[in-house]
């Protein structure tokens, strides 16, 4: 049962989406996440702990080889496939609320900024970390951010920017949030982006990679 | 030696005497001419107003002609959103909502804004033959991510025929772009694919590796120069980038430089980079520019190395820090005091100056790197020696080579910012430039007056008559009654009488006349040590 999980793990952490996936090629042939899953519900086992004990351990996995520049864009996405194909048999049992998240994710990259890879890269290591996210597109201007804000109480919140111009969107952004929210955190992100900047535009929290970012929201609801 | 000489033989590995320097002025051209992205990336006559404007402020080696990673996907049936502080940004990606690789042809010169391209490298060729231009094109990675989107990742592992055909594709393309940049003038074709940042080195070499190559090779057989260019976290692939065979290496700050030139210089292929666009060019000031800029030659060195800017500078990037790295590059005596300052202004003690040039004697202090090396300082040490002898040992000069510590506190202490600088009495009194000799007289002379002045005002003095009784004095006051009223003075005549108050005055004998003169030296502070001990001196 508990060796379910780890192949579910396994699945998430390289990439296999299901039996026909012809990538990784070390997996050809072998099931991937999408029936892993099926079998594990199958068997009977909690849709909370195939998250928690399977896909999250998967999902934690890329995030720190990203991280430490072991793996790229490419495999991560491969990786986040593989998650969203196994959480679709995971759905009903997060709509059922059997399934808990742990909190709300807001992101989107900033007005006048168009670039999503950054943006997705976060959303679904968020995701795959059992959070609920409410991704918002591209080009977001401040005040989406903020009704999205009063919509979803106590939700996290996400500016992505890839272009140095639209850094100064993001300190917009975050003014208007902070303004009209003062308790919501805000957290900032992407190629252009440094701690320095952060804290010079009073954001909550800067990481240069998805990982952190996640071990600072499970922080917060620890 | 400037511009494409230089560029030629830091290309080709020659050791150089200045580091060239190619300023990366995209949309930037527009904001030196008031001119907004989108109307300046769509007219040649904009984007030639930009660049001869950033050549006249910067003065570079090498520019290039348009910046902007969009043109050929334009062409090619991207959707394109434009921006007045920014290149445009690709909106739709063909190959990803319905269209065929088979529909897409090879863009022509007249297609697009290519024709503007082409026609600006036309005139900037004629009006600056010897500056090395730049043409750009749209990396072929790069290119195949505006038309497929982010779909090519997961392809390159779902479907690599699929992405390998549209990197065939591409790659024609960039040769073709090539080939129309290096007919219409250009020196340097430079492949732009940043969104190789984002794959690791194996992929690197089945995806990119074989297609890129060709452009590279094309550009050599044409006898041209080349350079990869790659922004972001890229250091995975920078040796997978070399065995590509560009000429050149360029990165931005998110790779070391040290790191890349290591690489390149053994692979026999020259680098550039990495002045930071955000954090030092566009938010720095000139001080952090320079000191930037400094880093980076350093670390560059003179073997191989072309200073840029990391990628496409940000618009609005001040003028002012720009001119910064300009004047650095091209001032080796600059680099020198920026260099020293920086390794000891951490360290530093700061004196108390504000009663600094009290003394009777008018003290011009010289700040220099040091006057034997560098020409500037010492025509400005050998105009004050010049003049010094006229005051007749009322002046006293000093030079202070700021290679020593103390010589730095001193500096700081004064609050003075350039070298060389003339100080009088503390005084700023003469930055950077050389005074002319009556200027400097002139500044002295002023100073003299001043204190001759204060002298006037602050003096007070006693003429003090000593003996056992008071009528013992009475004909020595008669005396210097009468010297006082030939004399004209205003000095207080005092009678001091008693044996036991002799002593304390060092007399023996009576009776006896002794002077004091009392001057006021500061009132209301505490002065340094170093002040007093100048007005020690005068005693």
């Amino acid at each position: 049962m508990s060796e379910l999980l780890s192949n579910i793990a396994e699945c998430i952490e390289f990439g296999k989406i299901n039996k026909v996936a012809p990538f990784p090629p070390q997996m050809k042939g072998q099931d991937g996440a999408d029936e892993l899953t099926r079998q594990a519900l199958d068997e009977g086992i909690s849709a909370q702990r195939i998250l928690t004990e399977g896909l999250m351990v998967g999902m934690e996995k890329v995030g720190i080889k990203f991280r430490e520049n072991k793996v790229f864009v490419p495999q991560v996405l491969m990786s986040a496939k593989a998650m969203s194909t196994a959480m679709i048999h995971l759905k009903p049992f997060f709509l059922s609320g059997e399934v808990k998240e742990k909190g709300t994710f807001i992101i989107g990259t900033v007005e006048g900024d168009l670039h999503d890879i950054g943006k997705n890269l976060v959303s679904m290591m968020v995701e795959g970390n059992g959070w609920k996210v409410v991704d918002l597109g591209t080009d977001v201007k401040a005040e989406q951010f903020v009704s999205a804000i009063k919509e979803h109480q106590n939700a996290f919140v996400g500016l992505s920017a890839l272009l140095t111009t639209t850094m100064v969107s993001m300190e917009k952004i975050t003014k208007a949030i902070k303004e009209a929210i003062p308790e919501a955190k805000v957290a900032v992100g992407g190629a252009p982006v440094t701690d320095d900047f952060r804290k010079k535009i009073g954001a909550d929290v800067y990481s240069p990679d998805p990982q952190g970012l996640v071990e600072y929201l499970n922080a917060q609801v620890a | 030696m400037k511009g494409l000489e230089l560029i030629k033989k830091a290309f080709a590995l020659q050791p150089v005497e200045r580091v060239p320097w190619v300023p990366f002025v995209g949309v930037h051209g527009g904001f030196l001419t008031g001119t907004d992205a989108e109307t300046y990336l769509k007219s040649s006559g904009e984007i030639v107003k930009g660049i001869s404007k950033a050549v006249e402020e910067y003065n570079p080696d090498g520019i290039p002609v348009v910046f902007d990673l969009q043109v050929e996907a334009e062409v090619l049936d991207c959707k394109l959103r434009w921006s007045e502080s920014g290149p445009p940004a690709v909106v739709s990606h063909p190959l990803a909502e319905g269209k065929k690789r088979s529909d897409l042809k090879i863009p022509g010169a007249g297609d697009g804004r290519i024709p503007v391209c082409l026609e600006a490298t036309k005139i900037l060729r004629e009006k600056y033959p010897d500056i090395a231009l730049y043409g750009l094109i749209t990396g072929p990675f790069t290119l195949a991510l505006h038309l497929l989107g982010t779909d090519i990742f997961m392809k390159l592992f779902e479907a690599p025929e699929e992405v390998n055909e549209v990197m065939e594709f591409c790659t024609q393309v960039g040769q073709k772009m090539a080939e129309y940049y290096m007919d219409a003038g250009c020196d340097v074709i430079a492949v732009v694919d940043p969104m190789t940042s984002q794959i690791d080195p194996v992929t690197f070499e089945n995806f990119v590796t074989p297609f890129v190559s060709r452009i590279f090779e094309d550009i050599r057989i044409k006898g041209k120069l080349s350079s990869f260019f790659v922004c972001g976290h890229a250091q995975q692939n920078i040796e997978a980038m070399c065995n590509c065979r560009p000429d050149n290496v360029s990165i931005d700050e998110n790779i070391p430089l040290d790191f890349v030139k290591e690489i390149t210089l053994e692979k026999g292929i020259s680098f550039g980079g990495n002045l930071k666009l955000t954090v030092v060019l566009l938010m720095g000031s000139a001080d952090d520019c320079r000191e930037h800029t400094l880093e980076c030659l350093d670390l560059g060195g003179k073997t191989g190395f072309i200073l840029a800017p990391g990628c496409d500078l940000p618009r609005e990037t001040p003028l002012k820090n720009l001119k910064a790295v300009t004047a650095l590059i091209h001032d080796p005596y600059q680099q020198d005091v920026v260099r020293t300052l920086e390794k000891k202004e951490s360290t530093l003690e700061i004196f108390n100056m504000k009663d600094y040039g009290q003394a009777e004697k008018v003290i011009v202090d010289i700040i220099t790197l040091d006057s034997e090396s560098c020409a500037p300082c010492q025509y400005m040490v050998e105009a004050v020696k010049r003049v010094a002898p006229h005051f007749d040992g009322v002046v006293e000069w000093r030079e202070h080579a700021i290679k020593k510590m103390e010589a730095v506190s001193f500096m700081s202490s004064l609050m003075v910012k350039n070298i060389p600088t003339i100080c009088i009495d503390g005084k700023i009194a003469f930055v950077s430039q050389i005074p002319p000799e009556k200027e400097l007289v002139a500044a002295i002379q002023k100073r003299i007056n001043e204190k001759l002045k204060l002298k006037i005002r602050s003096k007070r003095s006693e003429f003090i008559l000593l003996g056992e009784e008071e009528s013992q004095c009475r004909e020595l006051q008669e005396r210097a009654m009468r010297a006082l009223t030939e004399l004209g003075k205003d000095v207080e005549i005092k009678v001091v009488a008693g044996r036991e108050k002799l002593a304390s005055y060092g007399v023996t004998q009576t009776p006896a006349a002794v002077a004091v003169s009392y001057k006021i030296k500061s009132e209301g502070s505490l002065p340094s040590v170093e002040v007093i001990r100048e007005w020690l001196k005068e005693l």
